[in-house]
């Protein structure tokens, strides 16, 4: 199983690094992230700082709930995110934010030669072609006119990894993956597996994903959407609000990093994968899945949960996701460390979201800043601990855990440390 | 790095859900739309979780626990999946109820079926499996994308690992394909898609799991050596390359080679260069095709795993599987599919 220019197979490396779990650093050479705070880094950055929030009244997805469901949707038309990255308009939204953010993300990595390495795009969504499809099914419905209909499947998820694949020039290894939620921390896990294991050099790897009504009414069906902007770990919490856009980071080897002109400033210290096996939307109360998660996060990194100076939670503001996470967290950290959710700024985006939050805990790192959890109010009761309501600045951070939990219990948790 | 295959499961348009038969008889369709021959799912779920579980969840859970059973696995050392279009059926169904009630009062039973991992996530539960649980979506990479996630895992250490692929025709699918024209003109049979005049693919469907070790046992299929993709290769010289590169970089060669399993499908162009790859690459094998029992979907490559696993162990080849006999006793198989721009080479071993 090779997929590359070189000679290594992974039958080579077995016996080497990775079986003595000495393997080696994977850098984070360049990022890029599209939401609702912001239409590339440098713009989410600022919005962070200044607790600019992206939640506010849907205007651009057509929708009963425009009025009374509030969501951080990119207000940007589907016309005016083409004519930002070169697709057609016409393409998914979904992979008009993906290429926006992988394309930021690459030319931020700026590596010399780009073309000479093996690199791959593992990418993730959760909703495909869905904006598109949902709008044709109609006719298809009312008289199984198929002359509307777009050849690719509504959830055709590597559609849309193909399209910016070609557009990246990407041709090595692609793929796609969709595990609801936690997809873009598992892509950026595989990425930096294929890296580890001498297949690749460089992966972009990340996530994307459209508001559409498919979603939205989805959500609303299980009663989990807050009516308000969302309060994550607030006490009177009362569900979350959906987001949309794309998060993406170049993975690299320690051999591409030691070519950079600018060092990377971050590496992926740690991933793992687990399952709560509990109920097919709902956390298990003790969070076992969660916990496992950042167990194996932490195991990976080599740290101990009092390196850890920053949690990013997965925080989606309903009051089974906040309970189970945060008894999880507790198990885990005895004394919690600073802690917050990011999505009362840019909503839950779903298959994008490890993605961009990814971009927000590199921005930690390398602004010595911890963004506050915007909204709260009111301590849980059942809780110890409370998130961080202020903006921080100045502070040593070195290491970072991020959460993300979804669907079918996948739950996933990755750790960025300060390059040495 | 070699994987033994312990324990497999599949359901599709033929009837090979009973692990004890291999191929008895060959199901004949007369339309071009296969669907998967169902298998007794009391014996897998209650009546309660029947009734709301959607048809590829019953039949990619259901072959699953088959593949687990089949190894005398309770609990997989991780689960890893790939679905090209998830849960299309079901998915729909939510789509069509709030279409109809614009967006009123709509039920969440099927919205929480339609995500990718529905069916991974679905066994992870079934046997409280609580470690890695993956879902690959990407066209005709999503197995093979599985696959080298349970190779990683293995170097990572860990073992029984339960890999599959699941994907379903639902009414939409079958309808763009009617539009692009892809599909076969009725009327049709199954038993005769090979032909020069016949052009045109069957819109197929099934679900295949698999339990790979690092030991073999007494259950033993065979052993799967490894997997190759390539994305839009810009010529027939380069496919040929990516071949002759990845029977090299697993220590074998054409000539080892006995059987090939070809993707081949009754799709003009692509089989086209199928057909070349037969007369001019594979002259000494044995040259197999099983889109005419399965149907064309983009996860049929865990079909032909399937195939593969019960041709290694019961060293026969089922005469329905026969595209050009050369006489040779099946020890080292090559399946070569695409679908589309995604092309796979997967190589198994007798053990």
């Amino acid at each position: 199983m090779a997929f590359h220019k070189g000679d290594v197979t992974l039958s080579e490396v077995e016996g080497s690094c990775i079986m003595q779990g000495k393997s080696q650093q994977i850098h984070i050479a360049g990022k890029g992230a599209i939401s609702a705070i912001g239409n590339n880094v440098a713009e989410n950055f600022a919005s962070l700082r200044n607790l600019q929030t992206g939640v506010s009244k849907i205007t651009v997805l057509t929708t009963r709930y425009a009025e009374t469901l509030p969501a951080a949707e990119v207000k940007l038309t589907n016309e005016e995110l083409a004519a930002r990255c070169g697709l057609n308009s016409n393409e998914p939204r979904t992979a008009l934010f993906s290429l926006i953010a992988a394309k930021e993300a690459v030319t931020d990595a700026n590596i010399p030669d780009f073309k000479k390495w093996r690199t791959g795009f593992v990418s993730a969504n959760t909703v495909g072609a869905m904006d598109k499809t949902e709008t044709i099914y109609k006719y298809f419905m009312e008289d199984g006119n198929t002359n509307k209909l777009i050849e690719e499947d509504p959830y055709d998820a590597g559609y849309v990894t193909e399209l910016v694949a070609n557009e990246l020039g990407i041709k090595e290894h692609i793929t796609t993956i969709s595990t609801a939620c936690s997809s873009s921390a598992n892509a950026m896990a595989y990425g930096a597996r294929l890296i580890k294991s001498n297949q690749l050099d460089i992966v972009v790897a990340g996530g994307c994903d459209a508001m559409s009504r498919f979603t939205l009414n989805g959500f609303n069906s299980l009663m989990i959407l807050d009516t308000n902007p969302c309060t994550p770990y607030d006490d009177n919490r009362k569900g979350l609000n959906l987001g949309e856009g794309a998060g993406y980071v170049v993975l690299v080897s320690e051999k591409v990093a030691a070519t950079l002109s600018k060092k990377p400033t971050t590496t992926l210290s740690g991933y793992a994968n687990a399952n709560d096996a509990f109920h097919q939307t709902a956390s298990s109360p003790e969070g076992k899945g969660n916990f496992m998660a950042m167990q194996g996060a932490l195991e990976m990194s080599g740290l101990a949960a009092k390196d850890i100076d920053y949690i990013n939670l997965h925080g989606t503001g309903t009051p089974n996701n906040d309970l189970s996470e945060g008894i999880a967290v507790q198990r885990i950290f005895g004394a919690v460390p600073k802690a917050s959710s990011t999505k009362p700024y840019t909503g839950h985006t779903l298959g994008a979201c490890a993605g961009i939050e990814a971009v927000y805990c590199i921005l930690s790192i390398e602004n010595g800043i911890i963004f506050p959890n915007l909204r709260f109010q009111t301590k849980m009761k059942e809780l110890d601990f409370t998130p961080v309501t202020e903006l921080l600045q100045n502070i040593e951070v070195n290491h970072v855990m991020s959460n993300s939990f979804g669907f079918g219990g996948n739950c996933s948790s990755v750790i960025f440390s300060k390059a040495n | 790095m070699t994987l033994y295959i312990n324990g497999i499961g599949c359901i599709s348009p033929q009837h090979t859900f009973d692990n004890s038969v291999f191929l008895p008889e060959v199901k004949e369709y007369a339309t071009n739309r296969l669907a998967c021959v169902d298998a007794d799912y009391a014996k897998f779920f209650d009546a309660g979780s029947l009734r709301r579980m959607g048809r590829l969840m019953k039949y990619g859970t259901a072959a699953g626990m088959i593949a687990l059973r089949d190894a005398g696995i309770d609990v997989p050392g991780a689960i890893t999946t790939g679905t090209a279009l998830g849960l299309p059926e079901v998915s729909q169904k939510f789509l069509r109820s709030l279409i109809e009630v614009e967006e009123t009062i709509v039920s969440p039973t099927t919205f929480i079926q339609s995500t990718h991992n529905t069916v991974s996530s679905n066994i992870a539960l079934l046997c409280k499996c609580f470690s890695h649980n993956n879902t690959f979506s990407h066209k005709g990479f999503s197995f093979e994308s599985a696959l080298t996630d349970a190779q990683l895992l293995t170097l990572e250490n860990t073992d029984n690992i339960l890999v599959g692929a699941y994907d379903e025709v639902s009414d939409y699918k079958y309808a763009a394909m009617k539009k692009t024209n892809e599909l076969r003109q009725e009327p049709c049979s199954n038993l005769d898609i090979y032909g020069a005049q016949n052009k045109g693919i069957l819109a197929g469907e099934g679900a295949a799991f698999f339990v790979l070790s690092k030991e073999k046992n007494e259950n033993s299929y065979g052993s799967f050596i490894g997997n190759k993709t390539f994305y839009k290769p810009e010529n027939k010289g380069e496919i040929r390359n990516h071949i002759l590169s990845f029977l090299q970089e697993n220590h074998s060669s054409m000539e080892e080679i006995d059987v090939i399993i070809t993707g081949i499908s009754g799709a003009k162009e692509v089989d086209e260069t199928r057909i070349e790859l037969n007369k001019n690459l594979f002259t000494t094998q044995t040259i197999l095709a099983y889109k005419h029992l399965c149907g064309e979907y983009m996860t049929s490559s865990a079909f032909a795993f399937w195939l593969a696993s019960k041709i290694l162990k019961s060293q026969q080849i089922p005469d329905a599987v026969i595209l050009e006999n050369r006489n040779r006793s099946p020890k080292n198989i090559l399946l070569y599919n695409s679908h589309k721009h995604n092309h796979s080479l997967m190589l198994f071993k007798a053990c």
